[in-house]
């Protein structure tokens, strides 16, 4: 009598799949990554022209030079003037050990596309494939076929999470084989290997170089994306619940934009109202961890970020079945 | 006596802090078609729902083929097949994988049990369009379908003729009753329609304001309330009309209205024998009007909607 999940997950990807959501994300991203890639290409050329010259020692050089202007113009406030200082001490270190951070290449890009795209790009993708996962069951009245099976409710809300944790990674995977295929066509396909300079610690708003150490590029761009994979997860657990309580596609839509547009805003201004750093939107940026940027709040830590997206997402669970078990379904 | 499919007992429900449901009580038997009757805002469709585990009861308990909804949720309503309000189905998917949607939710399904059910409501050439393309009448034939394929012992269709043609409802009626007659299905049906009810089911119940008022044969109940004639003769002779009429074979009841007014129960195809009978002894009948009695009478007299005996309702029944 009890239905394999199998079956029903298979359900689930075919209604998905039909849908043309994931098509949609997948369009999106072949589309924006060859923009960001020519504007990359721009950028890069344009320095180059400034410089008159290709070599990117001066090109580091000059950007020191600039950020050191910048410590001393006296209306820069306090919180950016320790930003600037870490980042100086960054590429003075690459600087003097040889390492040229932004060796172009495809897997060069695709990592910075991670830390551009790991706080609103990626989670933007993540709630369209995710936002109407319920709710059209709803707004299309087809729950009422889905919950007059021999299945239990819980059941059918797993096996839609499954089917969304599936497609979600999915998309993380796609987008690092897109920007790397994509942005080589410019860039070269070659950069695995370059070395890149992680386990940077921020105590007390210093950077600690100490432990600071080489890894190749292709194990710094599994740890990122492993990062960003887990941010999209957390993001798709979130939108699940906005699904599971907002019946209309357009307001959970609207909600979950509003969330994640006020995470990027407070990351920059909310330095000073320390309690924010409990709210999950402020917690997406975890590239910046691997980066040795200093976090939007004191306090913020990698472990704390993790230990914050996963009661977030843990929570919406709770609050997603809880609801989806309960409710009576009324026209 | 047949198989009790479907069995309600004190079945409650509040929205909110309002009770709309209260003490909702009655069974279905295998093969024979249940109306469920009442106007609009009766609770039908919150009871309905409550079937059919979309919604959950308060109170009292509902068990389908002796097992309880509420207990084993995947085991009673395997042998449940509805449609609530309109038939809702995948419109981006076609109506076959439509159909291997639900067949996987159900198990035990085979491909060759599709195609049959297919054949079935008369949808094979269009199984492989897009539901989108199809017609309302060609949707409602796929929401059976859908309802059917996995062979319930009880069907629960909520305001089945809704939106469809007249000729749409004269094949749905026949289909229905063929499923209770030749299959042996329970079939329940909800409407607020009276005339709907009174062409299609066995037996009713009669539901308002949450309540059950009268559950029973539909036959019992027409015959109750079977079709008058007002006989208008003067004072005079009054009394000799009233023992002439109680002579007749066709007249089951015989009273006395007013002065010059005479009531009789009886088949109205025997008016004239009645006149004749009347006439043959030296009644000058001065008026005859008949009245044929429906279901929607019967509800306004059981609701006490009405006047005593019910609106006047002359001449024409759809039938």
């Amino acid at each position: 009598m009890e239905q394999s999940i199998v079956g029903l997950v298979q359900n689930e990807t075919i209604k998905l799949l039909r849908r043309r959501r994931f098509l949609v994300v997948v369009l999106i991203l072949a589309i924006l990554i060859p923009i960001f890639t020519y504007a990359q290409y721009r950028s890069v050329v344009t320095a180059q022209e400034r410089m008159g010259t290709t070599d990117w020692r001066p090109l580091l050089t000059q950007q020191i030079v600039d950020m050191q202007n910048r410590l001393a113009s006296s209306r820069l406030p306090e919180e950016w003037r320790d930003l600037i200082k870490v980042r100086i001490a960054q590429q003075q270190y690459y600087l003097d050990h040889d390492i040229n951070p932004m060796a172009p290449g495809g897997p060069t890009f695709a990592r910075g596309f991670m830390d551009q795209a790991i706080s609103m790009f990626l989670p933007m993708i993540i709630v369209v494939l995710a936002v109407d996962l319920v709710s059209s069951e709803f707004s299309e009245g087809t729950v009422k076929l889905l919950l007059t099976r021999p299945v239990r409710r819980w059941k059918v809300l797993t096996s839609k999470y499954i089917t969304l944790l599936l497609f979600t990674s999915l998309t993380v995977l796609t987008t690092l084989i897109l920007a790397y295929l994509l942005s080589g066509v410019v860039f070269g396909y070659s950069g695995w290997d370059l070395p890149i300079l992680t386990g940077f610690e921020v105590s007390g708003g210093e950077l600690e170089t100490s432990g600071a150490f080489m890894l190749p590029q292709w194990q710094f761009l599994l740890m990122q994306y492993g990062l960003g994979w887990f941010v999209c997860l957390v993001v798709a657990t979130v939108t699940l619940m906005v699904s599971v309580l907002v019946r209309s596609a357009a307001a959970g839509m609207g909600i979950m934009m509003a969330a994640l547009i006020s995470g990027t805003i407070l990351t920059q201004m909310a330095s000073s109202w320390e309690s924010s750093k409990y709210l999950f939107v402020v917690n997406l940026q975890l590239t910046d961890y691997l980066n040795g940027t200093l976090p939007p709040i004191k306090g913020m830590t990698l472990p704390f970020s993790l230990t914050v997206l996963s009661v977030w997402a843990i929570a919406a669970l709770i609050i997603a079945y809880a609801t989806f078990i309960r409710r009576d379904v009324t026209s | 006596m047949a198989e009790t499919v479907l069995s309600v007992k004190g079945l409650q429900k509040a929205i909110g802090k309002k009770p709309i449901i209260h003490d909702i009580t009655f069974d279905v038997f295998a093969g024979e078609v249940f109306g469920f009757l009442g106007p609009n805002g009766a609770g039908k469709t919150t009871t309905i729902r409550m079937l059919v585990g979309l919604a959950k009861a308060d109170g009292g308990d509902i068990r389908i083929g002796g097992i309880s909804l509420q207990e084993q949720f995947p085991q009673a309503i395997a042998q449940v097949g509805c449609i609530v309000e309109n038939p809702e189905l995948y419109k981006f998917l076609t109506g076959r994988e439509n159909l291997e949607q639900f067949a996987r939710m159900s198990g035990g399904i085979t491909p060759e049990r599709i195609e049959e059910i297919v054949r079935f409501v008369d949808l094979e050439r269009a199984i492989d369009d897009k539901v989108k393309t199809y017609s309302l009448g060609m949707r409602q034939r796929l929401g059976i379908a859908q309802a059917l394929l996995h062979r319930p012992k009880i069907l629960i269709l909520d305001e089945p003729t809704n939106g469809l043609d007249p000729a749409g409802i004269r094949e749905l009626r026949q289909f229905i009753r063929k499923l209770a007659e030749e299959e042996g299905l329970a079939v329940f049906i909800s409407s607020h329609l009276l005339s709907e009810i009174e062409m299609m089911c066995d037996r009713v119940a009669i539901i308002s304001q949450g309540k059950v008022i009268s559950v029973g044969l539909v036959k019992e109940l027409m015959e109750q309330f079977a079709d008058q004639v007002d006989w208008t003769i003067p004072s005079s002779h009054i009394q000799k009309a009233e023992e002439i009429l109680r002579t007749l074979q066709a007249v089951t009841d015989v009273w006395v209205v007013s002065e010059e007014c005479l009531k009789s129960r009886m088949d109205i195809e025997k008016v004239s024998e009645a006149n004749q009978a009347l006439v043959n002894g030296g009644i000058p009948v001065m008026g005859i009007a008949t009245k044929t009695v429906t279901l929607e009478d019967l509800f306004l007299t059981l609701t006490g909607g009405g006047g005593s005996h019910g609106a006047e309702h002359s001449g024409a029944r759809t039938k």
